[in-house]
């Protein structure tokens, strides 16, 4: 078992990993209380912003440009998809409306495939500025980079619950999380908060796509599933509900997944730690729930 | 009521989660387990190495640049051939993540070149390049169907993620003797298959023979976690121990996804007078060097090192001049940039007329798949009967110390149990976005026979000479 000081690397690592599936979480959850879809495009629809944005810097352009340019093609692009396909298939369930977006992560994940194909062993990549400046806190070693992926993660987490509970769309959005037939009849424009949301999630996922790009991987099946595997397990921790567990959950899964690393005898499963954890959490919420209702009854 | 529906909808609702997590995950594992697979051992060669007295272009360099045209493959420049054909066939890897067919394909560009300059005698080549998707099932059929139905009489070009394994005992069974680029084991140690390049372990064994040279004390041996990592895994450790010095192995599930963590990790178990040597396609190599870079980690071992798929200019062009002297990367093959030896000129001249399927242009598997040709040709042209399986075996088995102009040593086949014809390396570092050979200690050097498999082959082989 490696020591206390051999362990104290992967946190900073894990937490910067955990701040931008935090992020990610938070976006699929506001999407679904204010849509009932899950956003299972995230990833993907990051990673393609991400290789634009490579290919721009490729071609020279300034780096800030093709960061926000992958930002708001994310944005654009899930708005775009939010708008075409969110009314049609408002009235189906939530397996239909969900798996939908799948079919929107396959289609953009073959078209980076066919885009940017992997041939003679060359691989993009992106690094930002900050990945040269930092500080030391002891022996550890922390890059700018690290430090802003978990600040995002705070900031979105922090700024999306105070957006919810204080301004007029976000109590909208609430509103309809609670009852969607009852907040439209009281004349709250849907079909405008649900831009909103479609589009809040899209900006996220830009910002986790070019972030994640440098943190982790410029690689499509990086970005298109791990993201979504991770944020989604710990939405579902926080029930697609509660984004400060969510935040939480998040963290947590950065962290158990970077701290597995130097313990030889179990790092090739560190992949699992999302289903792990949700699979623990889930158990415990429902036996929570069902001692409470057994209590209830009785 | 209205509670009981809310709970309903969201149990659904994490219940789907949960299916899709599964969904996802599903997707994810089995793209990760196509794109897993590391590449056929040497990556592009293509470096700024100077032919200097060791490096192994040196030594066939003579003509003038731009001398050689593809009017050098045949005994009869010009002149098509028009006898009864020879029929060969070559089984590559092409998946989604995987793609090896720039083998075949170069090999077949080769082999073009020689119809179209006299042949083999003047009996043109014709070449079956089919692709096979790991499946094993397949990878079986296809070996039977050019056997059976297209009458090829001799492999040329294989280079697949399982093929030697699938297919070794059936190329025993119809006595083929295959000539490809190999992957698996079996690639390496059974009777019918000999390779043009060394092979994960092989290579790996080079980089880490080398830092130790250079006098690390303690080695951290990282690859992807793929089938076959125990048996390439045994050769650097066999190596190390020999040298008393200690190796910690470690496997990475692929695509890597906390690059940092993993850098970390290497640089901690190497420790400040070790090294890390990876075992990766270039696309993983990087991120975990690109991570080391990030976190300001190069600098916490002693050295860096790397089997030869890290052998690419993009690479190099990638990590910058921190790396310069830091990393050091297993070569095997020729370096072609600026070289203006005779095969360095002839590869272009073919890879211009005749390899519009090459999509990867020049690159370690083109290189290989010329070197194939190469050697296909040479021993075709020593065929005088009827070009039959027996006769192609044997003409193969009959190369012996051929200086193909692109390995350090010669060439042979030979009828050994086993074959690791290329069992001598080059190592090359990074200057300034190209990779160019290190000035200390990166001379041709034979692989360590502490490997006890390149021990069981110089006993029954020996050991061929330096190219040239």
């Amino acid at each position: 078992m490696p020591s206390w000081a051999e362990f104290q690397p992967y946190i900073v690592t894990g937490l910067a990993l955990g701040g931008l599936y935090a992020l990610s979480g938070v976006g699929l959850v506001v999407l679904y209380r204010a849509t009932g879809v899950l956003n299972l495009a995230f990833g993907a629809v990051g990673a393609m912003g991400a290789f634009i944005a490579y290919s721009m810097i490729q071609a020279g352009d300034p780096g800030w440009i093709a960061w926000i340019t992958c930002i708001v093609f994310a944005g654009v692009v899930t708005l775009g998809y939010g708008m075409l396909f969110g009314p049609a298939l408002a009235g189906r369930g939530p397996l239909v409306q969900s798996i939908s977006t799948l079919g929107l992560a396959l289609v953009l994940f073959g078209v980076i495939d066919l885009a940017w194909p992997t041939t003679g062993g060359q691989s993009p990549s992106i690094s930002f500025p900050t990945d040269n400046g930092g500080f030391s806190v002891g022996q550890l070693t922390v890059n700018w980079t690290q430090v802003i992926a978990l600040a995002l993660g705070v900031v979105i987490t922090v700024g999306t619950g105070a957006f919810l509970r204080y301004s007029k769309l976000g109590t909208a959005m609430r509103a309809m999380a609670n009852d969607r037939e009852i907040t439209a009849t009281l004349g709250v424009p849907v079909r405008r908060v649900e831009a909103a949301a479609w589009l809040g999630c899209g900006l996220l996922a830009g910002i986790a796509g070019i972030m994640l790009a440098d943190l982790s991987a410029l690689d499509d099946t990086t970005l298109t599933f791990t993201v979504v595997i991770s944020s989604l397990a710990a939405a579902l921790i926080g029930r697609l509900r509660s984004i400060t567990v969510t935040f939480a959950a998040a963290l947590v899964i950065g962290l158990v997944h970077d701290l597995i690393t130097p313990i030889t005898q179990i790092s090739n499963y560190q992949d699992m730690t999302p289903f792990v954890l949700a699979a623990i959490a889930l158990l415990v919420m429902s036996r929570t729930q069902v001692m409470t209702r057994s209590r209830e009854e009785g | 009521m209205n509670r009981s529906v809310h709970w309903r909808t969201r149990s659904a609702a994490a219940v789907l989660a949960a299916v899709a997590i599964g969904v996802v995950a599903g997707c994810s594992s089995s793209s990760s387990s196509s794109s897993s697979s590391s590449a056929p051992a040497s990556s592009a060669a293509s470096s700024g190495a100077a032919a200097s007295s060791s490096a192994p272009a040196a030594s066939s360099s003579s003509a003038a640049a731009g001398t050689v045209s593809t009017s050098s493959c045949g005994t009869k420049p010009g002149v098509a051939a028009t006898g009864t054909p020879i029929n060969l066939g070559a089984i590559d890897t092409k998946q989604p993540g995987t793609d090896f067919s720039d083998i075949e394909n170069m090999t077949g560009a080769y082999f073009a070149c020689v119809n179209a300059n006299g042949g083999i005698n003047g009996h043109p080549i014709k070449y079956f390049p089919v692709t096979e998707q790991t499946n094993p099932s397949q990878i079986a059929s296809l070996a039977k169907q050019l056997v059976t139905s297209d009458h090829v009489v001799g492999m040329v070009g294989n280079s697949s993620i399982i093929e030697c394994s699938v297919d070794a005992a059936y190329w025993k069974s119809v006595g083929i003797d295959v000539l490809g680029a190999g992957i698996d084991p079996e690639c390496y140690s059974t009777p019918n298959t000999a390779s043009v390049n060394m092979g994960p372990r092989y290579s790996s064994d080079g980089a880490v023979q080398y830092v130790l040279a250079q006098g690390a004390n303690k080695i951290a041996f990282d690859q992807s976690n793929v089938p076959g990592t125990a048996y390439i895994a045994a050769g650097p450790d066999a190596v190390a121990k020999a040298k008393g010095a200690s190796i910690q192995d470690f496997t990475e599930n692929v695509p890597i996804t906390s690059a940092n963590a993993i850098a970390t990790k290497l640089v901690t178990a190497a420790g400040p007078s070790g090294a890390v040597v990876l075992n990766f396609t270039p696309p993983e190599a990087l991120l975990i060097l690109q991570a080391a870079q990030k976190l300001n980690l190069e600098d916490r071992v002693k050295y860096w090192a790397c089997s030869t798929p890290c052998n690419t200019d993009f690479l190099a062009t990638s990590l910058g001049p921190k790396w310069n002297g830091k990393l050091f990367v297993n070569a095997e093959l020729l370096p072609l940039d600026g070289n203006t030896s005779a095969t360095a000129q002839l590869f272009d001249a073919i890879l211009k007329q005749y390899g519009s399927d090459v999509s990867g242009g020049v690159g370690s598997f083109s290189e290989m798949g010329f070197t194939l040709g190469e050697i296909a040709t040479h021993a075709l042209e020593s065929i005088t009967g009827p070009y039959t399986i027996a006769s192609v075996s044997a003409a193969l088995e009959a190369v012996k110390d051929y200086n193909t102009g692109m390995l350090c040593q010669g060439y042979t086949y030979g009828t050994y149990p086993e074959h690791i014809p290329n069992n001598m390396d080059f190592t090359v570092t990074p200057d300034n976005g190209k990779f160019v050979q290190a000035s200390t200690g990166g001379a041709c050097t034979l692989i360590s026979a502490s490997d006890p498999q390149i021990a069981a082959y110089r006993a029954v082989a020996g050991t061929a000479p330096l190219a040239g």
